[in-house]
């Protein structure tokens, strides 16, 4: 008898252990990362599109900063160049090394999303930095982190009908590369922040391919064309200074905005501190905010994270300028 | 795993024969396959491990490697023939550009289907070549100036081409989408091992091996680049050879960027941006004397997988951009003063 108790308990637990599992797998999502550690080492490893443009250096530097605030956290950068193929090497390349999540900004969409679809296939975690491949987050990629370039000019067309010209008058926009997606996003929103105050006119709009020289020359002809510009939307920081440029050149008092903020001695915070232009709206770079969900990922072993995050832009003032240089 | 692919290229080349046998020379010859050796050692001592394996000799790891050379390993098979009649072709990665548009646009906003397109974009490779070296010799200008003016032509017909804008490719059936046959580019066959761009470069490189070694063209090739005039004396018909020559890295460019269409499921104007300097580097690297008349096919592809598996180990290693661009430049030195040393030994040095 005794014997035959025992044999049927021990079937009762073997069968509700075996229930529990087929519950557990059913009910409990399981981490992103298995191996997943509060105290363990890990390689973090970033894709990035192109070093040579300022923005990305920056973006580099932020990420190496926050990455030295996590112990056992190591950063690898293996930089694009700007060349698709050589990006999608990169990314296989940590693949192989197996590194545990993959921040990548792709150089253009299409042609770096299978390099992804095998990443995840290979169960590494990819959070998407300012720039998306093909597919939805949380499903053909585990995040994306960014900031919106249409809100980002919305906020400096507003600051322009309120603060700078509340009584009206001419603005005028450099824009960016034509038919790039930033170049027409921030266009529209610089138009669509303005139109809270009808007095302000838009009276000429150039493209500039995001580079200095370009932006003086048609800054300068802008200038020509209609000399009571009172305000310049420049879509980057680079011919926001091409313009300050052409503004001294004409003689002209002309309130310039520029857009990225970079730090460094080059950059727009610096130069809003200095007087020459009145301000500009910091195109987020989330790297702070990568490092954070990396580590929900990895060392809190989360199931799940927000599958898009948009960062804010600050605007750079004079009353802050100064203040953020150090940073 | 990396040999076994490149053995068709490998198939023994038949050695031009040689009065003067120095080792220096020996060594030229040979001396991508020495480096390719040297960089696979390197590659196999410096290998970051993982339990135990070497990440490095990783299969996978290998067909990342010979899949990121294949573009510029097919340029750099055509560039070989050029480069042995002295002559030089800067346009190839504008080419490539080109024909990647070219191959997006005919079969999205054309409609055409995978055939007509692969063989239009090629003979629009070889046209353009073939223009390329017949302003060349016909009115005696350099290469270098008449290629340059390509680069720029080819880069702004592809700028026309694509409206500014890049292509998307989407495969399935109907208006507007590829073939979806067309995306086996970008895979790798034989239980996903081996790339398919790679099988692509491997049997151009067999082919071209073949006809640079075998051929009476093959032959010319050599006889216009060792003395153009000797050439013409004894009856080879040098500017068909020039001309041939250039529309086949004319050929080489249009297949890579067919090659990078399939493999990325995009055409766009920037498309292979500098890769004309890295093939050269490659056929430099492979021992083929910029002065001409000397060269191997085996060499180029040597040189070729050597420099992507220098580009792997240093990534693998986390070590800087920077030093692959200094690493490249030294072992492009080193290879060019071997071959200087060698031309002075045999008592050519110009």
């Amino acid at each position: 008898m005794k014997t035959i108790k025992r044999a049927s308990t021990l079937k009762a637990v073997l069968l509700a252990g075996a229930g529990l599992c087929i519950a557990g797998s059913a009910y409990a999502a399981e981490p992103l990362v298995k191996a997943c550690a509060k105290d363990g080492q890990f390689i973090i490893g970033f894709s990035q599109a192109n070093n040579a443009e300022p923005y990305r250096q920056h973006v580099n530097d932020e990420l190496e900063a926050a990455v030295k605030e996590v112990p056992g956290f190591t950063l690898q950068i293996a930089d694009g160049a700007g060349n698709v193929n050589t990006q999608t090497s990169q990314v296989d390349n940590f693949i192989t090394q197996k590194v545990d999540i993959l921040l990548i900004s792709p150089f253009e969409a299409a042609p770096l999303t299978p390099a992804v679809k095998r990443a995840m296939d290979a169960g590494i975690p990819v959070i998407e930095l300012d720039r998306k491949t093909v597919g939805d987050p949380g499903k053909d990629y585990t995040a994306f982190i960014g900031g919106d370039n249409f809100k980002i000019a919305e906020e400096a067309g507003k600051y322009t009908a309120k603060t700078l010209l509340p009584d009206g008058g001419e603005a005028a926009v450099l824009q960016g590369l034509p038919s790039s997606t930033p170049a027409v996003e921030r266009l529209n929103g610089f138009k669509e922040g303005v139109k809270g105050n009808p007095k302000v006119q838009i009276v000429a709009e150039q493209a500039a391919d995001w580079v200095p020289d370009k932006a003086q020359v048609a800054f300068a002809a802008m200038l020509q064309a209609h000399p009571d510009i009172k305000v310049l939307y420049a879509s980057n920081d680079m011919m926001a200074a091409g313009a300050l440029l052409a503004a001294k050149g004409a003689g002209k008092d002309v309130k310039i905005i520029g857009t990225d903020g970079l730090p460094g001695p080059a950059g727009g915070i610096e130069a809003v501190a200095k007087g020459d232009w009145v301000a500009t709206f910091t195109y987020p770079t989330g790297a702070k905010e990568a490092i954070e969900m990396s580590k929900k990922i990895l060392l809190d072993c989360a199931t799940e994270v927000d599958k898009t995050v948009t960062v804010e832009t600050t605007a750079i003032t004079a009353e802050n300028a100064k203040q953020l240089m150090g940073k | 795993m990396s040999d076994d692919k490149i053995s068709p290229a490998s198939a023994p080349a038949p050695a031009a024969p040689q009065k003067h046998r120095d080792p220096l020379a020996l060594i030229v010859r040979f001396q991508s396959l020495i480096g390719l050796v040297l960089v696979a050692i390197g590659g196999i001592i410096f290998s970051p491990r993982r339990h135990g394996e070497i990440l490095f000799l990783n299969p996978d790891n290998i067909a990342n490697i010979v899949r990121a050379v294949s573009e510029t390993g097919i340029i750099a098979i055509g560039m070989t023939f050029v480069i042995i009649t002295a002559g030089i072709d800067l346009s190839v990665g504008a080419v490539l550009g080109l024909s990647s548009v070219v191959t997006a646009s005919m079969m999205i906003s054309g409609g055409f289907g995978l055939i007509p397109t692969i063989l239009a974009v090629l003979a629009l490779g070889i046209v353009f070549g073939a223009i390329q070296g017949t302003i060349s010799t016909r009115f005696r200008l350099e290469p270098f100036i008449v290629t340059l003016a390509g680069l720029q032509a080819a880069r702004g017909l592809a700028l026309v081409v694509s409206g500014n804008q890049y292509i998307n490719i989407s495969y399935g059936d109907g208006p507007g989408l590829a073939p979806p046959v067309f995306a086996v580019l970008g895979e790798r066959l034989f239980n996903n091992t081996v790339p398919v761009a790679t099988l692509v470069f491997v049997v151009f490189a067999a082919v071209a091996t073949i006809v640079l070694n075998t051929t009476r063209f093959g032959r010319y090739v050599f006889a216009v680049g060792g003395n153009e005039r000797a050439a013409r004396i004894s009856g080879v018909p040098v500017s068909m050879v020039k001309i041939a020559v250039y529309a086949i890295t004319g050929f080489a460019a249009a297949l890579a960027g067919i090659v990078h269409a399939g493999q990325f499921n995009f055409g766009s104007a920037n498309d292979g941006m500098g890769y004309e300097l890295t093939a050269i580097a490659a056929v430099v690297i492979g021992g083929t004397s910029l002065f001409g008349g000397a060269g191997s096919m085996v060499g180029t592809v040597a040189g070729t997988i050597m420099l992507g598996a220098l580009a792997n180990i240093l990534q693998l290693n986390n070590i800087t951009p920077a030093m692959q661009l200094l690493a490249t430049a030294a072992i492009i030195v080193l290879a060019a003063v071997l071959q200087s040393l060698v031309r002075r030994r045999e008592g050519l040095g110009r």
